[in-house]
């Protein structure tokens, strides 16, 4: 007889959805997590797509701490001297709204409550030393010798998961799966943020940016979130291309996305208020890990569950409707009493209709593209020059745009031949 | 009979979060993280390893707010065998005089008591006025600003760092004593205490139970008025740059602002 009908480690958005679930149906849940209070030591840009939460939490847009709701979606180019963007802005989504920019130190705390306000036993401060393993089936966690028994183990760690590394149960990312984010965030008035970016009380401005300006042919993304008086901003950058570089660091990368001449303009006169950096997963379908053995199931990020293809960055909604799914298939679980793989393999069935598995699934191989040096560099040089020529008038005569294309192209390092590939290849991927 | 050890701990805001509030010159502790304080926590392990060794029991006192309890917790989480948090809006506003007191007719109200803990001074007032002021109230001996803490047969052996040296009192029971920060390194919270001291809780003493009457505690029993708070501007940096590979001309900058000045010949 175990203690706990499940134990969840790691009270992220996975952890906590999972546990909310199981909870609010009278299971016996413990959510440890190592940070204190929960969220303090969580990462994240900072978009919350959450309609996954209608399921556990149907009041959440009232009651969660959520700064603006996303109104204005920049996908931009960033070259030395110009910026190329495709700027969205919609009222479509005002009712509906979804997308919301969110502070992890707040949000997760408040998702964290939810979870002990349902029932679970939240504790937090205490990390996880290892798996209780016997006969091949986990059966519990172990913190400084002790053991604490639980039918079903939900590992909730995030994209670095110590405990199921540890345990063999997912192997450590290799680098072209991973990513190194960094971020900072500034402290702005509410009114400087609303005029900057053309934005009114509640609605926000989310964008996302090619740095394709980097020496030494290192790839990096960047993002930038409007909060309520506060902007949350950073860099992904690509370990392969940043270790083969070997001398440049990852601060350097952030500086120069914040010295930026049209990012740093948006961000000047604000207080740096916290530094932080992380892991982010971007591990495509073919290395993800298998989610679930005798008495333990995988969620959120430590199951590879995010998604990235250059102009969307996910991973909140999948580790919330992944967190919902384990705690469905525990609830399941615990009416046959049984925790067996077996059982648990109804968790895979769920994943495999969910989008959670389905985008990685559509767009396998999507990560060799958006790392590439046609994203990163022949894509901006072209349009930075052909835009230029198109659209400031230079006292010439005026060229036919198929003309100003070709001699972009000829600007760039690619051949006609890798562009036409490498193009079609994104196009066949998106 | 086992040795009754009493600690005492505070909740601060974290040192490292303090905000003050512009207008009102009080610290905003709405906006920062709540913890316990540091010394506490060397206070707590120094009860402890006392306890280790000689098998004494180990409660812990708090005056304060109700958010407290993450600090009632934590303690028990680590191995204090009982907790008391003594929580009434009556002790709210008390200054070090009051709060002495508060704490002093809380353990006279435990009853026995053979060593009682401090941390040396709590980190957002600094006053370290409690722990001596409890002394004081019940009429024992204290050592303050020990350095280490062992009990041998009905006697405290407390260190003192002083400036020309250690001095080692030895002190019988019941005796007081404050500990330096730092003076030792607290052990870790386990994942089983916490589960434990979740499910048991702690105990909640108000006004009536500690029996003091309100105009001894609280606001109304303090004698401290505060004049004035002034808060000191943080310097603004003028963010410039330069470049390492032209420190001739920051050197002459420097020269030139008289933050260098040329050596006399």
């Amino acid at each position: 007889m175990s203690e706990f009908d499940a134990i969840v480690v790691g009270a992220g958005p996975a952890g906590s959805s999972a546990a909310i679930k199981m909870a609010s149906q009278g299971l016996k849940v413990l959510l440890v997590e190592r940070g204190e209070p929960p969220g303090s030591k969580n990462v994240s840009g900072g978009i919350l797509w959450g309609k996954d939460l209608d399921a556990i939490l149907p009041d959440w847009e009232k009651t969660a701490p959520l700064e603006r709701y996303v109104e204005r979606k920049v996908t931009s180019f960033l070259t030395k001297d110009s910026e190329i963007s495709i700027d969205f802005k919609t009222k479509k989504f005002e009712q509906t709204k979804t997308g919301y920019s969110v502070l992890r130190t707040k949000f997760d705390q408040y998702l964290a409550k939810r979870a002990s306000q349902a029932g679970a036993m939240v504790v937090s401060g205490i990390t996880v030393d290892g798996l209780a393993i016997k006969d091949g089936r986990v059966i519990g966690v172990i913190n400084e010798g002790d053991t604490i028994t639980g039918d079903c183990v939900i590992l909730a760690e995030g994209p670095n998961p110590r405990v199921a590394m540890a345990a063999g149960l997912r192997s450590k990312p290799e680098d072209t799966d991973v990513a190194i984010g960094v971020k900072q965030v500034y402290k702005l008035s509410e009114a400087a943020i609303n005029e900057r970016f053309n934005l009114r009380q509640n609605s926000g401005f989310a964008g996302e940016y090619v740095l394709s300006y980097l020496e030494n042919d290192i790839f990096a993304g960047g993002f930038l979130y409007t909060n309520k008086d506060t902007i949350s901003m950073g860099v992904v950058i690509n370990i392969e291309t940043l270790r083969r570089d070997g001398r440049t660091h990852s601060y350097d990368i952030m500086e120069q996305f914040v010295q930026h001449p049209f990012i740093s303009r948006l961000v000047e006169g604000g207080t740096l208020q916290e530094y932080s950096a992380h892991f982010v997963y971007e591990g495509g379908y073919e290395s993800l890990a298998k989610p679930y053995g005798e008495g333990y199931m995988l969620v959120g990020d430590t199951a590879g569950f995010s998604f990235s293809n250059g102009m969307i960055l996910q991973g909140m909604n999948y580790a919330i409707s992944s967190g919902i799914m384990a705690g469905e298939t525990v609830i399941e679980a615990k009416k046959d009493n049984d925790f067996s793989e077996k059982s648990l393999s109804r968790y895979m069935d769920r994943l495999e209709k969910s989008p959670a598995i389905l985008d990685k699934k559509n767009f396998a191989g999507m990560n060799k593209v958006v790392w590439s040096s046609l994203v990163h560099r022949a894509v901006p040089e072209m349009l930075e020059s052909s835009l230029g020529m198109m659209l400031y008038e230079n006292g010439e005569p005026k060229k036919h745009l198929t003309d100003i294309m070709m001699k972009s192209i000829s600007s760039t390092e690619l051949t006609k031949k890798d562009l036409i590939m490498q193009g079609y290849r994104l196009m066949r991927r998106m | 009979m086992a040795v009754e050890i009493i600690v005492m701990v505070k909740q601060v805001p974290d040192s490292q979060e303090v905000v003050i509030d512009p207008v009102t010159m009080n610290l905003n502790r709405s906006m920062t993280r709540n913890v316990t304080n540091r010394a506490d926590e060397n206070a707590l392990e120094a009860a402890l390893s006392i306890k280790d060794k000689i098998g004494a029991n180990v409660t812990v006192i708090s005056m304060g707010p109700p958010q407290a309890e993450t600090t009632m917790i934590e303690c028990l989480a680590r191995g204090a065998d009982r907790a008391i948090l003594v929580s009434d809006r009556f002790f709210g506003g008390a200054d070090t005089y009051p709060t002495g007191l508060t704490l002093a007719a809380t353990i006279s109200k435990i009853g026995k008591y053979d060593i009682i803990i401090a941390g040396e001074e709590s980190s957002d007032s600094s006053t370290g006025h409690v722990g001596p002021g409890v002394a004081e109230f019940l009429d024992i001996d204290q050592i303050t600003y020990a350095s280490n803490v062992d009990y041998e047969d009905g006697y405290v052996i407390g260190e003192r760092e002083l400036e020309d040296g250690t001095e080692v009192v030895k002190v019988p029971t019941p005796v007081l004593v404050t500990v330096l920060l730092n003076s030792n390194d607290p052990r870790r919270q386990t994942l089983r205490r916490k589960i434990d001291a979740i499910r048991k809780g702690f105990e909640v003493w108000n006004i009536e139970k500690v029996g003091l009457p309100p105009e001894w505690v609280g606001v109304r029993g303090s004698p401290t008025i505060v004049r004035r708070m002034r808060s000191i501007k943080e310097k603004e940096r003028a963010g410039k740059k330069y470049d390492l590979t032209n420190l001739g001309e920051l050197v002459k900058e420097l020269y030139e602002k008289k933050v260098l000045k040329m050596e006399e010949e």
